[in-house]
């Protein structure tokens, strides 16, 4: 038997240790497609803390009625309906949100995170944890990807949160895609650096 | 695995798949209607900004822009005609760009606007401010031009931008009043 986390430590996980981006290194392609502003990169964020949770939960519950050997389409079944009805829902009903977040939306049918996350934790574990759990990896992907694009809006276009800074745009590749990945690998550089340095210290 | 693990298997997805067809079926059922009914008035919306001082804006018939299918229509007042408006794509840098163009009725270019566009952020999503869409206001079919210099009489490219810049003023503006000359102008 493995030690039983408490709800705080698995919230914890997801920002942290486990951070799908910055530590996991997954769903890295959708997630550079949009954050070349903060308002994309926060509003994909959400999207994706909420796909998360109904994703884990669902997976969760039905945990028992599925087969080993058919997981994957399962899951894959899971992830796209849960997507689809929130699209048709807000495009229905909200359709100013929808307008901003639609495109988004769509395209976290093929998060990697989502999947990795069914598989590797809400399979094999309690509701209650696979909410937690869910709760820590979408806040912990929202936070990379403000702080991704935080630089990327800043760098690259000269402003924050689409108000100019500076009238030029000072190094156009950061909006670009190829700025994108510069952006993920220096701060993960960055992150790591500061983790080590954490563990060195005490050696001094 | 035996045959009846196979058999079990099998039918378990199937089921499972049906259930979420069902799902998917059920709501889109419900939403569609929604959806449509929020898709039209947004676009009577688009085109009643199109031409503020018209009473009634009226689809006169429909066209092909890069294979897809364009409206053009009418804008009057009274009886009395007082210009068109007219949808068309332009093939931008990374997708389509749906544009509406209204002109008044000796087909001067009176207002743009860019309806969807999938440029790029920061970049070719620069077509939809005001700057580079009041420059169209008052142009002859001639002066929709693209050039690269400080102009008053032409349309100006943005920096960084030229291929959205020219996607909607040599093409998608450009054609839209073209067929509007060519289908309600040779008529009149």
């Amino acid at each position: 038997m493995k030690q039983e986390l408490s709800n705080w430590e698995i919230f914890r996980n997801g920002i942290f240790q486990e951070n799908i981006i910055f530590k996991l290194a997954i769903s890295l392609c959708p997630s550079i497609a949009v954050t070349n502003n903060i308002k994309n990169g926060l509003l994909m964020g959400i999207a994706v803390w909420f796909v998360h949770v109904m994703v884990e939960v669902t997976v969760s519950v039905f945990k028992k009625f599925i087969h080993p050997r058919i997981r994957i389409p399962i899951f894959m079944l899971i992830i796209s309906v849960w997507v689809t009805v929130i699209n048709l829902i807000m495009a229905a009903f909200v359709r100013d949100i929808y307008g901003e977040i639609g495109l988004y939306l769509q395209l976290i049918v093929a998060f990697a995170s989502l999947l990795a996350r069914s598989e590797a934790f809400a399979a094999k574990n309690t509701v209650m944890h696979s909410f937690m759990d869910a709760m820590g990896m979408g806040i912990g992907f929202m936070i990379a990807l403000v702080i991704i694009s935080f630089f990327r809006e800043l760098i690259g276009a000269g402003a924050v949160w689409g108000q100019a800074i500076v009238e030029t745009k000072p190094v156009l590749i950061f909006i670009l895609p190829a700025g994108g990945f510069f952006t993920v690998g220096i701060l993960m550089a960055f992150f790591n650096w500061m983790e080590l340095r954490g563990k060195a210290k005490p050696h001094h | 695995m035996t045959a009846k693990d196979l058999i079990k298997i099998t039918l378990t997805l199937v089921i499972i798949y049906i259930i979420g067809g069902v799902i998917l079926t059920g709501v889109y059922a419900k939403t569609s209607p929604i959806m449509f009914m929020g898709d039209k008035k947004d676009k009577e919306a688009a085109l009643k900004k199109m031409m503020p001082e018209a009473e009634v804006i009226e689809e006169l018939g429909t066209w092909e822009s890069h294979k897809k299918k364009a409206g053009y229509y009418v804008a009057k007042k009274g009886d009395e005609e007082i210009g068109y408006v007219v949808e068309s794509y332009g093939k931008g840098y990374s997708s389509y760009i749906k544009v509406l163009t209204a002109v008044d009725k000796n087909f001067i270019v009176q207002k743009i606007e860019i309806l969807k566009h999938g440029e790029t952020p920061g970049l070719g999503d620069e077509i939809l401010k005001e700057p580079f869409k009041k420059q169209f206001k008052g142009k002859t079919l001639e002066h929709i031009k693209l050039v690269k210099v400080e102009t008053k009489e032409d349309i100006q490219a943005i920096t960084g931008a030229t291929i959205s810049s020219r996607a909607v003023t040599e093409d998608a503006v450009k054609n839209g009043v073209k067929l509007l000359m060519e289908r309600v102008g040779g008529k009149g």
